[in-house]
């Protein structure tokens, strides 16, 4: 097992085969400690720029390096879809180490995956265990050979600001190029072993806009979403809808953008009939498991729930 | 690589590989154990230590952070002697029990506290504040209320200055990292050491071939028979844990796999493959109750029943000629339970030294360090006066540490063959798979009223437990020990799979009956339109519980009740109640020593304290005779070798019973002798005390594993309101009131820390807490704190407790134990609660969303018909 503090992105170790990035570690030690595995780790904590926030005329561009914590506090007013999802996510003092980037990148939380004992899909395995094993945490919109949803609560919210994402190959890519859709089941993202998630750009901050984000979860907080949904909105003086993005999580092989679900909500002025259907339309296309019929009528609770927030 | 980092204040340079985490390089670099490791995720705190200032989980935060950083861990939070103000607190209000997770929350709330103050002066935060600040730490004791207490005291400036009083006596070391566990004894030349457990639920393993140079022990025993995933096979020691753990993987095991069943309902199916094959094979089934198991026939995978009866072929009559007749006055109700698990933050963990050839000393987290020093002995074959068993301080037990496991054997045995130390610490994933549960269950309760009166006529309870491949539970049979001598009987089956043994857990079998026998008795009362306390009070001939029932008929939160299934908004209230019986146990063999030594008193036995309080009640009876300060008093224990006398096992509701009229005798015949003047007193002076049973008063003659069965029951009452969000499913515990009847309370700040710890594992037995098995391997896949879900610091309740202290004068020091009676009607309680808020009965444990969301689906179906 060894370590190189890198320095810049494009830094590749003699001997670096298996090696694994690490940014703020809050999954990677886990997985280390649990499967005992000693990759090559290469730390990019200390490449210049990792944990900058910058704010242009074009956007505000977050090093992938840039702390949860970070976000839910300075980005607050600007982008507050992006910054209650933060807020709302972990513990304090996960917030305060883990980073954009590797909750973007993050293995799944899979109970089959995390298992030292199990393989799956995931883990070099032929097959997915959860499928016709135990899957209550599993998802309701069964589109992927993976059964277990993506775990990224900020990756829905970027969906909801088409953020862009700059790596150390391509630049300009959206959310879903980066996780793509869960076709490959051995993989939680798309990029490649010696590619680096260097920079997210969102659009410049709308004026105006209001945003909330709801969990549904068993306990009072600290929990991985059973279903979570965040919904952002610009009304204008009439308190009709001009402009409106809304994604889920915790149900899907990825987080979902609900565009028809927008559809329904831009131009309304946010009435108890457009609530419903509006809430009523984001289980569209759903498919559950055996063990997840519950995040059906969960997803329907939660998306009611940022909308009558988000109007109140 | 060589790191530089400035750790309380102090520079050290540590070479550090840079892949481990900050935790291991200051534990295991820079020796400072203060700070713990329980969850290894990042989900329970206990780790946490400030780095330049913030709050981090050493767990799961690189070693490489420290580098040039200045470090915090618990044990620099105080400025010298001078503690912190939320150590102050904590001490004061008592927000710790065992003190595994209590380093955690000291550095933590410390953080919190100064950031608060800092901005908002002495205002006091509220307890969702406290609560959002905290949410990334868990403590399993339950010590929740007192944490807010603590922390909004600390916050508006009570502990500024000055201790206030300190109740627990080892508080001080608690919150600053001084007491030692298990886990931290860390012994010159140790070696480490690492079981190689079984992936497959079932087969037989070959003899393990150990490589050379491996030191190994084989220890699946001669039958060679695997009967549960991650049931131990053989276990190696080597210089490093990495080392071990490497060897462990290593190590080649001849298996044959066989069929195996983990799910009840299959295992009794004709042709399911069977756990015990033989007569000789069931035999050596293990049990998972403190008595061990009753005999009882085999019939396939199904161990009983074992019946409880009193006139039970007529309580069978009446209940089949109800059920025939479709009378209104039969209850019949199908209740389930998830296994439990226990869940203690110091996980399993031995340190044995058989260095020495004529002396075998050996550290473990028990809650027996008089009974494992004779296990030891009788395993070993030695003489005792040769062993030694030291827990100075125990992090959590529950009941799962009260038996002689693998990690002791093993470790003594490689200790013995290699002549050195070894340390064999389990990690959470084998705490939480392998080291017990409380089992799930099946019961059937049928109750039968007379249709006028309500008077009981007859009442049967049928309960499968699920303890995996143990046997002897004994939980329908609790159901006969509380309401009328009518006509009744109980019967009892095990039904073994191929899952991990059941072990005894607070009041085993008690919280798995309260939640069936206690929603029966609130389903009738529903039904008769009676109130659930009057209906209860009818039956019922306790009179401490009458006194109870009069207590909880009287709360304002009983009053303001709802009428059931009457409210349509989203959010529901709800309040249940529920009562609990216990029997009481004392260990008649317990001997304190009370002497003097340079002008203090010590008193001293061979019982251990995780966290219940033994250090306190001895301290505080012994201060009471002489007029002292019980922090005065230097209390010796958690150490049983020759010198030491007889202490009681924390478990059974026994321990404090034993000793506190002990301690009271021995510093009263102390204090006639050498009077009060303890100054002029002759050092080493001392005076001797044995408890005893209690003459005449017994309610089974003999003395069975240092438990003597006393007369007379225990007695609680738990009312709950809770708030069910009928969109999410979830259900919160707003409110418990537990009133709790053990007679005399000696240590009453700490009764209280247990009692509403009691309440807090409730609410995770009722709304998260579930074991949960892979069905196609019997692997645990709720091997860790994220998906197996206990109570967070927001999850709890106000909890208000109510000592009822008469009715147990006849009793040496006028009370008995309220470890387990404390913990038995909670999760039935918010049970009740929940039907009350909704119409809807939940029958299956843990009460989740998912269940609640359907349960309320289709009670509206059924409401439109």
């Amino acid at each position: 097992m060894s370590l190189t503090m890198l320095t810049a992105y494009d830094e590749r170790p003699e001997g670096a085969g298996d090696a694994v990035y690490r940014a703020g570690g809050t999954d990677l030690q886990e997985r280390l400690r649990t499967t005992g595995a000693t990759p090559h780790v290469l730390d990019l904590t200390g490449v210049p720029g990792f944990a900058a926030l910058e704010r242009t005329d074009t956007g505000t561009i977050l090093g992938a390096g840039v702390t949860v914590a970070t976000v839910a506090r300075e980005l607050a007013d600007a982008y507050p879809a992006l910054a209650l999802t933060a807020a709302g996510l972990a513990t304090p003092q996960v917030r305060a180490t883990a980073t954009v980037g590797g909750n973007l990148l993050q293995r799944t939380r899979c109970w089959y995956f995390r298992h030292p004992h199990t393989s799956c899909l995931k883990s070099g395995g032929d097959s997915c265990p959860a499928r016709d094993g135990r899957h209550l945490y599993g998802v309701a919109f069964d589109t992927a050979p993976c059964v277990h949803p993506h775990p990224s609560s900020l990756a829905m919210a970027l969906l909801t600001y088409a953020a862009t994402l700059d790596t150390t190959r391509s630049g300009g890519l959206a959310v879903g190029d980066v996780l793509g859709d869960g076709s490959d089941p051995s993989r939680d993202h798309l990029l490649a072993d010696d590619e680096v998630l260097t920079r997210i750009t969102l659009p410049p901050p709308v004026a105006g806009e209001r945003a909330a984000y709801f969990r549904a979860i068993s306990r009072f907080e600290a929990e991985w979403p059973l279903v979570e949904a965040v919904v952002r909105v610009v009304r204008d003086e009439a308190g009709t809808v001009t402009s409106c993005g809304l994604a889920i999580g915790g149900v899907a092989p990825v987080p979902l953008r609900l565009r028809a679900v927008e559809a329904l909500i831009t131009g309304s002025t946010l009435d108890d009939d457009t609530v419903s259907a509006a809430a009523a339309a984001a289980t569209d296309g759903a498919d559950p498991l055996p063990e997840t019929g519950y995040k059906v009528a969960l997803v329907e609770a939660t998306v009611r729930e940022v909308l009558e927030r988000v109007r109140s | 690589m060589e790191l530089t980092t400035t750790v309380n204040d102090e520079t050290r340079v540590v070479e550090v590989e840079g892949t481990e985490s900050a935790v291991d390089v200051v534990r295991d670099g820079l020796g400072l154990t203060g700070t713990k490791l329980v969850c290894g995720s990042g989900v329970c705190g206990a780790c946490t230590m400030l780095v330049d200032g913030e709050p981090v989980l050493g767990c799961l935060t690189p070693a490489t952070r420290l580098r040039d950083a200045d470090v915090t861990t618990v044990e620099g939070v105080a400025d010298g002697d001078d503690l912190h103000p939320v150590q102050r607190a904590l001490a004061h209000h008592d927000g710790l029990q065992c003190g595994y997770c209590t380093p955690g929350f000291v550095v933590g709330a410390a953080a919190f506290h100064d950031r608060w103050r800092a901005e908002h002066g002495a205002a006091e935060p509220d307890r969702r504040t406290i609560a959002e600040a905290l949410a990334g730490h868990l403590c399993r004791c339950g010590s929740y209320e007192g944490i807010y207490r603590a922390v909004a005291a600390a916050c508006r400036g009570e502990h500024d200055a000055g201790e206030g009083t300190v109740e627990r006596v080892e508080a001080p070391a608690k919150v600053t990292g001084a007491a030692v566990y298990t886990t931290d004894v860390v012994l010159p030349g140790m070696l480490h050491a690492v079981i190689r457990r079984s992936d497959l639920a079932a087969g037989f393993a070959g003899p393990v071939t150990f490589p050379d140079g491996v030191l190994g022990i084989d220890v699946l025993g001669e039958d060679r028979h695997v009967r549960w995933a991650g049931q131990p096979i053989a276990v190696v020691a080597a210089e490093s844990l990495a080392a071990a753990r490497r060897a462990a993987a290593g190590l080649a095991v001849p298996f044959t796999p066989q069929p195996f069943v983990t799910d009840p309902a299959e295992a009794v199916r004709p042709g399911a493959p069977l756990v015990y094959a033989t007569r000789a094979e069931r035999k050596e089934a293990p049990t998972s109750s403190e008595g061990g198991a009753m005999p009882a026939p085999w019939k396939g995978n199904s161990h009983g029943p074992s019946r409880a009866p009193y006139l039970g072929t007529v309580a069978k009559r009446r209940i089949g000629s109800a059920r025939t007749e479709g009378r209104r006055g039969l209850v019949d109700l199908e209740f389930h339970t998830a296994a439990q698990l226990h869940t203690a933050f110091e996980p399993h963990a031995c340190v044995a030294d058989w260095s020495d050839p004529q002396y075998l000393r050996v550290w473990l987290s028990t809650q027996g360090v008089g009974a494992m020093r004779l296990e030891i002995a009788d395993h070993f074959d030695l003489d005792p006066t040769h062993v030694e068993v030291v827990a100075e301080h125990v992090g959590g037990g529950f009941g799962a540490k009260l038996s002689l496991t693998t990690e002791a054997v093993a470790a003594i045995e490689l200790s013995r063959l290699s002549r050195r130390p070894v340390r064999l610490v389990l990690d959470r994933h084998e705490e939480l798979t392998g080291t017990g549960n409380r089992p799930g269950s099946r019961s059937r309760v049928s109750l039968l009223v007379d249709e006028e009166t309500q008077a009981v006529r007859a009442l049967t309870v049928d309960t499968d437990s699920h303890a995996g491949v143990a046997v002897g539970n004994s939980v329908a049979a609790l159901a006969m020990l509380v309401y009328d001598r009518t006509p009744r009987l109980a019967r009892d089956v095990d039904v073994v799979t191929n899952a991990p043994p059941g072990a005894p857990f607070r009041g085993p079998g008690g919280p798995t009956i309260a939640w069936a026998l206690e929603q029966t008795v609130d389903e009738a009362a529903h039904r008769f339109g009676r109130d659930p306390i009057d209906l209860r009070a009818q039956w019922d001939g306790n009179p401490k519980r009458q006194a109870l029932y009069r207590w909880a008929s009287a709360l304002p939160t009983w009053q303001g009740r709802p009428a059931t299934g009457s409210q349509t908004g989203r959010f529901r209230r709800g309040v249940g109640v529920a009562a609990a019986n216990w029997m009481y146990f004392v260990d008649p063999d317990c001997e304190v020593v009370v002497r003097v030594e340079s002008g203090r008193l010590v008193v001293s036995t061979a019982v251990q304290d995780m966290g219940t309080g033994s250090r306190t009640v001895l301290a505080r009876a012994v201060a009471g005779v002489f007029g002292i300060d019980p922090t005065t008093v230097d209390v010796h224990l958690g150490r049983a070798h020759s010198g030491a006398t007889h202490g009681p096992a924390s478990g059974g509701s026994r321990t404090t019973v034993s000793l506190w009229s002990t301690a009271v005798e021995a510093a009263t015949s102390l204090r006639a002798r050498i009077g009060t003047d303890l100054a002029g007193a002759p050092d080493g002076t001392s005076a001797t005390a044995k408890r005893g049973g209690d003459r005449g008063l017994r309610a089974v003659p003999v003395t069975m594993g240092g438990i003597q069965v006393g007369r007379g029951f225990s007695a609680a009452v738990h009312v709950s309101e809770v708030e069910v969000d009928t969109r999410t499913g979830r259900t919160r515990v707003l409110r418990v009131h537990g009133g709790i009847a053990v007679g005399r309370i000696h240590a009453p700040v700490l009764a209280r820390s247990q009692c509403e710890g009691s309440v807090i594992q409730g609410v995770g037995l009722a709304l998260y807490e579930n074991q949960v098995l892979d069905p196609h391997t019997g692997l645990t896949l709720t091997a860790n704190l994220e998906d197996y879900r206990i109570p967070q610091l927001g999850d709890t309740p106000e909890i208000d407790i109510h000592f009822h202290e008469e009715g147990w004068d006849r009793v040496p020091g006028g009370g008995v134990g309220l470890g387990e009676v404390a913990t038995i009607s909670p999760a039935a309680s918010v049970g009740n609660a929940i039907f009350n808020a909704t119409g809807w009965r939940p029958l299956t444990l843990p009460v989740r969303p998912d269940r609640l969301l359907s349960g309320l689906s289709r009670r509206r179906v059924e409401l439109t018909r």
